[in-house]
Formats: structure tokens, C-alpha cells, sequence
């Protein structure tokens, strides 16, 4: 009888929990505003734990990350030296490239990312699941003036943006190479405002809309932010390089992949711009 | 030990595994795949605690790690209260739960529950969840959690001393 009675219990233990999933995934997906407050706020409560044990088990991951890691590090300084020679090689050609952007950015009567309030934050997990390969976390949240959609850089150029309401502390930032994220960009020196999109780890980024066959673009154009009216992302911010030119005949528009000139990977510090279009408008 | 006590300390257990998952496991990457820490708490909480402290941790620790993923909240509670249960059910009607046995549970179930989270997601429009890389991640978390059981299953039998298997 007491077998039947606690099978019974845990039968209505599980009904109920299932049916408080099923509620918070129900309210969680039309972006129910008090469950979003409730969920910062646990994350809140539980930061100082996380805080003190990430500064604990630091050294560990890192050392971790360099015995596993070892042979891509290799790679990795032997595409870095290459890369190094070949920069220096371009120098030049990249001044004069800053100069084209800088005098476009004046024609349009652009502000510079430069003059834009930023908080430097850093990244305290790059992501805590199997799935979230495009996300990672930094330790600056809406206490900082933090707001969903702002741009996230490095001196490369974007990475990503705030993704979601950032708790007090800290903020969710999706990554640029995610597949859903889509940014305006402009390639330097043409007119065309065009559509970025992330293909997805290591990959390239994919330029698919907006560029007109007659537009002139060369393989190795520096690609930046649109920056358009009410854009999520100011005009001017370095996205990449165009790597490839194609060309979609039945649309007649070009297609390009850019790589990106920021690394998302092993990122220690970014910097949020605090942004926000939609706040400054009339 | 009261049921109060045993609680309490399955909370704190419940508290100091999440925080360590995403201090300490989520960067113990191979092939980039970290442990799946919370399915390995929910499905050895089935095993030692039978379905009903299965569900409820598996629910907690899941809530606690939707906090942090990106994907819709209360998808990771969802699957874990799920694969809990589930997890004390075998234990209780089909096996005596002998070590080796429940270590083997522990990886499979790891392996079906990140299938489930996937497909699920995917259905409720999680993008980029059931891709070409799920099955190497399931291989890799499985083969994780398959070492993590043991010591987590140890961990249980502290967290309800007098209490363990009462539901079988």
C-alpha cells in the first residue's frame, strides 16, 4: 500500500513539474517580462558564487585549455606568424584603406565608434552548454548602462551583440558567426548597403542581399557597418574582408564571403558600445 | 536525518554542482565538448534516490542551467525532470542497480537526453541545436558522464544517508 501510495506521489510530483516546464517554456517564449525579471534575479543571486569560483578555478581551465589545446595553439602561431608578415607587407594598403573609410564616413556625416560611450567587459564563460557555441557571457550587465542589441567589439572590429535583458552583472552576447545573426554593411568605397550573415563556427560570414551586380567590389575590400537609419549598430565598425565575389544570376546580385577581421574565439575582454538608436531618435 | 536535513543538503549539493559546471566542467572541453553536468545529476538522482527525488532534482538543476543558456528557459528543467524520473523508474522496476549498471545508465541516458534537448528545442524553434556535430557531442558527453556517475552517485547516497533507497 505504501509502495502504491509514493508511486502514486511521484507520479503527481512529476505531472507537476512537467506542467511548470511546460509554463516557463509557454511564457519564456512570448518574452513574459516578469519571468524575465525573476530570471535575473536568480542569475543574480547566484553570480557571487560563480564570480568566486571562476577566479578559483581559472588557472585550472586554463591549464586544461593548454594541454588539449596544444597542437591547435601550434597551428594556431604558425597562421598568426604568417598573417603577421603578411600585415606587415599590407600595411600600406591598409592606411590607405582607413583613409578611404574615414573620408566616406565624413561624405555621410558619420559619427566614429570612438566618440560612442563603451564599458569594457570581460568575458567570464564562453559558454556553460554543448549547444551554445555562439554565445558567450561578460561580466557587465544593465548596472553599466548595458542594453539588449547593443554592438560588441574588440579592436578587430564586432564580435557580437547583447543578446536578451543583461542581468545586473553580467550580459549574454551572441556572436557574430552565429547563423541567425544578420548585420547591415557597407563595402568601403561603394554605396551599396548590403546584408551580413553569420554561417556558423569558424566559417566565414556570407553576404547574400543587397549588392547589385554593377556595384565594384574586389577581393580584398574591407567591409564595416552600415550604420543606416535606426540601425542596431553605429556606421564605420570593421566586419572584415571580402575573401570571394559571386555572383547570383537569377537575382542579379552579388555574393560575397567576408572574413571577419575580429576573432570570436578565446576572447578574454570585449567592449560593449552603449548604443542605443531607438533612445536617441526624436 | 530528517527529510528537511536531506533536502537541504541536496540543495546545497544541487548549488555547488551548478556553479561548478559553469566554473570548472564547461571549460574541461574534448573535441570541445564539456561534460553534460546537469543530466548526469538528474539521471544519478533517479538511480540513488528513485523517480520522485530524480524529477525534483533533475527539475532544479535544469532550472538552474536555463538560467544561463541562451536556449528557451525551462527547456534543460523540462528534459532533466524527464530523464530523472525515468532514470529512478529503471532502477526501481527493471535492474537491481548495481554499479556498472548504473555508470552505463548514466552515459546512455547522457547520449538520449542530449538528443531529446536537441530535437525538442528544434521543435519549440530553437535554431542550430540538431546539427551535423550532435552525435560527436553525445559520443563525448556520454563517455564524460560515464566517469562523473560514480562519484556523483557517491555524492547522493551523502546528500539522503538514511533515506536511500526507500522508494525502490
Amino acid at each position: 500500500m505504501a509502495t502504491g501510495t509514493r508511486a502514486g506521489r511521484s507520479r503527481v510530483t512529476l505531472v507537476f513539474l512537467l506542467l511548470s516546464s511546460a509554463t516557463l517554456l509557454t511564457l519564456d517564449a512570448r518574452d513574459f517580462e516578469p519571468l524575465q525579471r525573476a530570471e535575473e534575479a536568480l542569475a543574480d543571486a547566484i553570480s557571487p558564487f560563480r564570480s568566486a569560483a571562476d577566479r578559483l578555478f581559472d588557472p585550472v581551465g586554463d591549464a586544461w585549455a593548454g594541454i588539449t589545446g596544444y597542437d591547435e595553439l601550434e597551428d594556431q602561431n604558425r597562421v598568426l606568424r604568417e598573417e603577421l608578415q603578411k600585415l606587415e607587407g599590407q600595411r600600406i594598403l591598409d592606411s590607405d584603406a582607413a583613409i578611404r573609410l574615414e573620408s566616406l564616413l565624413d561624405e555621410l556625416g558619420l559619427p566614429y565608434v570612438q566618440d560612442i560611450p563603451n564599458v569594457v567587459a570581460e568575458v567570464v564563460s564562453a559558454n556553460v552548454g554543448n549547444f551554445d557555441r555562439y554565445s558567450l557571457q561578460v561580466n557587465r550587465g544593465s548596472g553599466d548602462g548595458i542594453r539588449n542589441g547593443m554592438p560588441v567589439i574588440t579592436r578587430g572590429g564586432l564580435v557580437g551583440r547583447i543578446d536578451g535583458d543583461p542581468g545586473r552583472g553580467y550580459s549574454q552576447v551572441t556572436l557574430l558567426t552565429d547563423p541567425g545573426f544578420e548585420v547591415g554593411v557597407l563595402v568601403v568605397g561603394t554605396d551599396d548597403v548590403a546584408l551580413a550573415s553569420g554561417s556558423g563556427h569558424a566559417e566565414p560570414l556570407m553576404v547574400t542581399k543587397g549588392l547589385e551586380v554593377d556595384t565594384e567590389v574586389a577581393v580584398g575590400d574591407q567591409v564595416v557597418t552600415s550604420g543606416v537609419d535606426r540601425s542596431r549598430y553605429p556606421p564605420g565598425i570593421p566586419i572584415g574582408t571580402v575573401a570571394r565575389v559571386d555572383f547570383d544570376e537569377a537575382r542579379l546580385l552579388q555574393l560575397l564571403t567576408v572574413e571577419p577581421s575580429a576573432n570570436p574565439d578565446n576572447l578574454s575582454f570585449v567592449t560593449v558600445l552603449l548604443y542605443d538608436p531607438l533612445a536617441d531618435g526624436p | 536525518m530528517s527529510t528537511a536535513g536531506a533536502w537541504l543538503r541536496s540543495g546545497l549539493f544541487l548549488l555547488t554542482a551548478l556553479v561548478l559546471h559553469m566554473a570548472l566542467f564547461s571549460d574541461l572541453r574534448v573535441f570541445g565538448v564539456a561534460p553534460e553536468v546537469p543530466l548526469a545529476i538528474a539521471v544519478t538522482a533517479g538511480l540513488a534516490g528513485g523517480p520522485e527525488r530524480g524529477a525534483v532534482a533533475g527539475f532544479a538543476i535544469g532550472l538552474g542551467i536555463d538560467l544561463y543558456l541562451p536556449t528557451l528557459f525551462g527547456l534543460s528543467a523540462f528534459i532533466c525532470t524527464v530523464w530523472g524520473y525515468s532514470a529512478g523508474l529503471l532502477a526501481a522496476r527493471i535492474f537491481r542497480s548495481a554499479w556498472w549498471i548504473n555508470v552505463l545508465v548514466t552515459a546512455l541516458a547522457t547520449a538520449a537526453g542530449l538528443l531529446a534537448y536537441a530535437v525538442l528545442g528544434e521543435l519549440l524553434g530553437e535554431a542550430n541545436l540538431y546539427t551535423d556535430r550532435i552525435y560527436a557531442v553525445m559520443a563525448v558527453a556520454a563517455a564524460y558522464n560515464l566517469v562523473l556517475s560514480l562519484p556523483l552517485l557517491g555524492l547522493w547516497r551523502w546528500s539522503w544517508p538514511g533515506l536511500l533507497g526507500e522508494e525502490r
